[in-house]
């Protein structure tokens, strides 16, 4: 059928449009917010949040650096909202996808491919506590996952603290608080940069972005166009009605979340593997796991639209960093704050919008059937006027 | 002895907040709203609260009617606490949005505006606001020295009392009250769990529930101030999860006020424990552990996901929870 | 002039695509038993709901005593005198009696209960009208007949004088059915005014005064139903001379293909069995019918039969086999259909398009998919295929949203996905649901075409209509047990109704299968 195509275009032209218009509404709070906390660099600072990002090509890489995390985590909770699942999970998944990676990298020594591989399964293991729990003891996943975000960071720091080749001193650097430097332990274990570091002139640049925009094709096919796909998507949508098409919808669930933390722990490989970075033990978790929440928000889970949306946060993340000391760079997420805000509210204006599509075609349809149905409607009325 | 006033002591301390954040989680979701913003209302809350007590300081005056200040703060924090809620209640319950994503958008709001409004007053890069220590009550409070060797009681209360402890018990009972005792509480229940019949008899679904969600963020604004009093170190525009901890506490206490009374306490404990771990003599100590005292620090999320296995199945979660009510849909 | 206590005058109701009130007017006397009369979907609850403020009209009066009135919410319908027994209990489960009788109409001081108080007044009620309750129990405890009385008590503790009743006999059993009967005869004795709302003639020749039809949104006259019989108020309520019997001709039965061996099954609550020690066959080319009131156990011995549900005891048996551990998914590959009692809750994924919808047992299949991707084209084609063979109509094909079809395409997509499945058994549950008369013979014609065609057919249905038309063999159902087994050629609705409010049982049955 033809007809198909203009349907589905039309709800994804709609979410984007009210992406944008989320979008536009939050940077003018933020706008407000410069005027009220600073108003004689308002102007400079609005300036700078939007055209940082473009302004130099290490900037350009910056923004590349950081969206391909940001893309991972975003994809790891779009996917299992997908499935009717909201992974809050997403900074324990990340923590053990980068220990995973830093201890294959740091430890063992094995190669890049291999570390990021781990970093997949070690996200995939802290995925399967809150799809298990879900599915066996129908504890709601989004309890399970913040505990098991803070389990997974006292555990991670517990058994890095304790392996002492991880740690920075033993490369002769001063401190123990923190993981080896890649660069000085396993060169080999570093993401190729291939040529773009010098084409961008910046250390930041690596195929990662490539690397996650190409995960996030994948899972676009994956949620579409397969069988699997049709499963899971029907699991979210109505899990009883899966049930009774036969799908293991227990099961699915399980993977649902398994495959979402693969997603969280790849970007925790991704981010470590980079070698700018070297994991700190410190108490707080992640706010990478949490930003892929309005990633996902923002590009109403659709995995191209998360490509998108990774790469505008990490935008205006780095035109944010700008902003100092004029004003705290937490600008920026109060800018995101109120695009999450206003994404919540936007699910409801497209329905709205459907709503009244659907509402003028049904009254067609209607006035047509009554029509045909005009000769029975004749006889019902005849009695009445008969009564009167 | 000594240790275990101690132990006492810090529990009372640290499962304050629990509780009163728990109970706040506890009346949104009784009224049929889930409050996932706890965390970004305690912050908020604690914010206005730490700000007052900082304004109160610099002023002069606090130190002189010190409890005076602190209850004027813990209303504060309070109220802010409750208008910041005002957000999730207007996507909730209005305009019928996502929850769970109006939620995580306060929650991200939060500790971003408080680094930004403190970096604002305080200069750049000051994000952290200090407690003055004259909100602790002390023994001179009740007109007496501290003992040479404080005994297990004194040790008890005094070692760390604020006010935030006494109205939490005060606000705990009130909550048993109001919840089953008042036309309010009878209302409020029934929206949580069948709204239809609570509009049927007229009741406005949409006024509890902003009833509901303003008195959780109410008592997770105090929740907030409680918390970072406790915390000892200032406000660091942060409130360690705790937000989220009290929803586990919530539903780990069955959404009922004294069970989550039990719950705050139970929690509070194997966390004090695990700070406690190397001078508590029966506790095994891990030598050849480095930092062994994150294994401590997981026993109270271990043992919650323990909890929730067995209590999962019969749980008493409200049955409208999370779900918007349509007014035109019956 | 006429003492009417309300007046509702040329009401006219629009939802979006649909004319549900279309000048409508009914004239309630005061004390007297007043019936509205249609079938599902002609408008009466939802005249009811604009009587009792819950819709705002866009056309037309309301007059309480001959003075027009504005009932914009609940409250006003309240102030009014008027309370509403809706056909779904307005009942919070965990609340106990007391508390729901109350419940917006509280007596306090300084905000606090006095329960003391308005106890005291419920049981002067309770007494007063003969409604039996107990003020503390909670409501999940207690029987259905049990909520009924608590509904009605939470009208008249309101002191309402104008009492609608919203189809309130659809969930109550043959006795429990007589004393409400009684129970309204009373109410109106004492004064007050009753609205009834039922597509049951008997009951309606039984308690009502007079009788307003309505049919297809609009009013077709208001009688005495003294004065008329059940044939003319059926042929006001659905338009022409009925003919009850649906055409089919004799069954053929065959080889058994479905068999059920002392099945126990756990209800939700795993306090009680909601199956008891169930045996019976089902051959193909033949209809069995499962009759009962709704609740004794027919949901649960289908999720049973189908894989929803864990058995506790007991098999079941497909073509010899025995399926009673199989997934539902390997119990649909051997040829078990499904028409489930919820088109919602199961039956269909709304957010899903029609297409999908038709291949939701399908998807997996090599005609569908090539090495786990979905070919959509195939998907297309056959939807095209089902949907014209079929006649399901929708605003744009297979790619239609079905949440916007109508009801009763969407059931009848269920139905073509379910029938072109080629099954070997079955098993339809409630199968014409709240669909019109034109559907519902579609849908009859359809089932016997299957039995015809030599498939096995277990039919759930709580229609006695349908129950008495459809079938070749019922067994009724009661309290999870089979009471009885009836030829529906030499057995009564009467006889039928006598068994399925389990006044009685016949053993043979049971002992002659074993």
């Amino acid at each position: 059928m033809k007809k198909k195509k203009p349907i589905s275009e039309n709800a994804a032209f709609a979410g984007f449009l009210a992406s944008v218009g989320a979008i536009v509404l939050g940077l003018i709070f933020g706008y407000i917010m410069l005027i009220v906390f600073n108003p004689a660099f308002a102007n400079v600072g609005i300036i700078k949040i939007l055209s940082t990002g473009f302004s130099t090509k290490e900037k350009l890489a910056k923004v590349l650096y950081q969206a391909a995390p940001l893309m991972m985590t975003g994809l790891s909770v779009g996917f299992a909202m997908k499935t009717g699942l909201f992974n809050i999970g997403g900074s324990g998944q990340y923590l053990v996808g980068a220990f995973f990676a830093l201890i294959c990298g740091v430890v063992l020594k094995l190669p890049w491919y291999i570390c990021l591989f781990a970093s997949m399964l070690g996200g995939c293991f802290w995925g399967v506590f809150p799809g298990l729990f879900k599915s066996l003891f129908n504890v709601n996943e989004v309890i399970t996952a913040i505990m098991f975000n803070w389990i997974g960071l006292f555990l991670v720091n517990l058994t890095l603290t304790n392996i002492p080749s991880a740690l920075a001193n033993f490369y002769g650097a001063a401190t123990a608080d923190r993981t080896a430097n890649i660069t000085a332990a396993n060169p080999t274990a570093l993401i190729p940069k291939v040529w773009l570091d010098k084409l961008f002139n910046s250390p930041y640049m690596n195929i990662s972005f490539f690397i996650a925009a190409i995960i996030a094709v994948v899972i676009y096919i994956i949620i579409d166009k397969t069988v699997f796909g049709y499963e899971l998507k029907a699991c979210g949508f109505n899990q009883k009605a899966s049930l009774y098409a036969g799908i293991n919808a227990k099961r699915n669930v399980v993977f649902s979340m398994m495959i979402a933390g693969a997603l969280s722990g790849i970007g925790g490989g991704i981010y470590y593997l980079c070698g700018t970075a070297q994991y700190s033990i410190i108490k707080v978790l992640p706010a990478m796991g949490f930003n892929g929440i309005p990633v996902a928000l923002l590009a109403s889970s659709n995995p191209l639209g998360i490509i998108l949306s990774s790469l505008f946060i990490s935008y205006i993340q780095v035109g944010g960093e700008a902003l100092q000391p004029e004003y705290a760079k937490e600008i920026i997420d109060i800018i995101i704050a109120c695009i999450i805000y206003l994404s919540a509210l936007s699910v409801l204006m497209n329905e709205f919008i459907t709503k009244m599509l659907k509402a003028k075609k049904e009254k067609k349809d209607n006035a047509a059937l009554r029509q045909s149905a005009g000769a029975s409607l004749e006889a019902v009325n005849a009695p009445k006027e008969e009564e009167k | 002895m000594r240790i275990a006033a101690d132990l006492l002591g810090s529990t009372i301390l640290f499962g304050v907040p629990l509780l009163l954040v728990a109970l706040g989680g506890m009346f949104a979701e009784r009224s049929g709203v889930i409050n996932l913003a706890l965390e970004g209302i305690m912050i908020i809350g604690a914010l206005a609260g730490c700000l007052f007590l900082r304004s109160a300081n610099l002023g002069g005056w606090g130190v002189n009617s010190p409890q005076t200040a602190m209850f004027i703060a813990i209303i504060i924090a309070g109220v802010i606490g409750a208008v910041f809620s005002l957000l999730l209640s207007f996507a909730a319950i209005n305009l019928k949005a996502n929850q769970t994503i109006g939620g995580t958008a306060l929650n991200q709001f939060a500790p971003a505006f408080a680094v930004v409004l403190t970096w604002a007053i305080q200069g750049q890069g000051q994000t952290s606001i200090t407690i003055p220590t004259w909100v602790r009550i002390t023994q001179a409070n009740f007109g007496f020295a501290q003992s040479a060797s404080p005994g297990f009681f004194e040790n008890l209360i005094f070692k760390s009392f604020y006010l935030t402890t006494p109205i939490a018990f005060i606000l705990l009972i009130a909550s048993y009250v109001i919840l089953y005792k008042t036309k309010l509480g009878l209302r409020l229940r029934s929206c949580g769990e069948h709204p239809q019949a609570a509009a049927s008899v007229g009741i406005s679904v949409y006024k509890m529930r902003y009833i509901g969600t303003t008195i959780s963020g109410f008592l997770g604004g105090i929740g907030g101030l409680a918390f970072t009093v406790a915390a000892g170190s200032g406000f660091q525009s942060t409130v360690a999860g705790y937000g989220f901890l009290a929803l586990a506490v919530m539903i780990f206490g069955n959404w009922k006020p004294l069970s989550i009374f039990g719950a705050s306490m139970f929690f509070a404990f194997f966390k004090v424990i695990s700070s406690y771990s190397g001078s508590i003599p029966f506790l095994p100590k891990f030598e050849n552990i480095t930092n062994s005292s994150y294994i401590y620090q997981c026993i109270p999320y271990v043992v919650t996901m323990l909890v929730l296995i067995f209590t999962s199945k019969r749980s008493q979660a409200p049955l409208a929870e999370g779900q918007p009510y349509d007014k035109g849909q019956r | 002039m006429e003492d009417y206590i309300i007046e509702m005058l040329h009401i006219t109701k629009e939802f979006p695509g649909l004319k549900a009130n279309d000048d409508i007017t009914l004239q309630l006397r005061r004390g007297e038993i007043h019936a509205l009369l249609g079938e599902n979907g002609a408008g009466k609850s939802t005249l009811m709901n604009v009587l009792f403020g819950l819709y705002t009209p866009e056309g037309g009066e309301i007059k309480k005593n001959g003075k027009t009135v504005a009932i914009k919410d609940p409250n006003t319908a309240t102030e009014l005198g008027i309370g509403m027994v809706h056909q779904h209990f307005q009942l919070v489960h965990n609340f106990t009696v007391l508390q729901n009788i109350i419940l917006g109409a509280e007596t306090v001081r300084g905000g606090f209960l006095r329960l003391e108080e308005s106890r005291k007044k419920v049981m002067e009620l309770s007494e007063r009208y003969g409604l039996k309750i107990d003020t503390d129990a909670l409501i999940e405890d207690i029987t259905v007949g049990m909520q009924q009385r608590v509904e009605i008590l939470k009208m008249l503790y309101r002191d309402n004088e104008v009492l609608i009743f919203d189809e309130p006999t659809a969930m109550l059993t043959p006795q429990e059915i007589d004393e409400l009967m009684q129970i309204m005869k009373n109410l109106s004795a004492e004064g007050k005014s009753i609205l009834f709302i039922s597509h049951k003639l008997n009951e309606i020749k039984a308690v009502a005064d007079r009788c307003t039809v309505l049919r297809k949104g609009k009013c077709v006259g208001t009688v005495e139903t003294a004065s008329a019989s059940k044939e003319d108020l059926s042929e006001m309520m659905v338009g022409r001379r009925v003919d009850f019997a649906v055409a089919k001709e004799e069954a053929k039965p065959g080889q058994t293909v479905l068999e059920v061996k002392q099945l126990n099954v756990t209800g939700k609550s795993h306090l009680k069995k909601a199956v008891k020690n169930i045996s019976f066959d089902v051959k193909c080319g033949e209809i069995v019918c499962i009759a009962g009131i709704d609740g004794n156990g027919q949901s649960e011995l289908v999720y049973a039969l189908t894989g929803l549900m864990n058995t506790e005891s007991g098999s079941v048996l497909f073509n010899g086999e025995d399926i009673t551990k199989e997934s539902v998914r390997k119990r649909n590959m051997k040829g078990l259909a499904h028409i489930p009692e919820d088109r919602h809750e199961y039956g269909l994924i709304l957010d899903y398009s029609l297409a999908q919808n038709l291949v939701l047992k399908k998807y997996f299949f090599d005609d569908f998919q090539k090495n786990g991707f979905i070919d959509f084209n195939a998907v297309d084609e056959y939807a095209d295929k089902l949907i014209e063979k079929y006649d399901i109509r929708s605003s744009s094909g297979a790619s239609s949203s079905t949440r916007s079809m109508s009801g009763g395409n969407q059931q009848k997509a269920i139905v073509a996905r379910e029938l072109d499945y080629d099954p070997k058994l079955l098993i339809a549950v409630q199968p014409t649901r709240g669909m019109d008369v034109g559907a519902i013979e579609y849908i009859h014609k359809q089932i016997i075409a299957q039995r015809d065609a030599g498939k096995a057919i277990l039919l759930i249905s709580l229609e006695l209509d349908e129950v008495m038309n459809l079938s070749d063999r019922i067994l009724v159902i009661y309290e999870g047990e089979i009471v009885g087994q009836l030829e529906p050629k030499s057995t009564t609705v009467q006889e039928l109704g006598l068994y399925m409010a389990g006044a009685k049982r016949s053993d043979v049955l049971t002992e002659g299968r074993e």
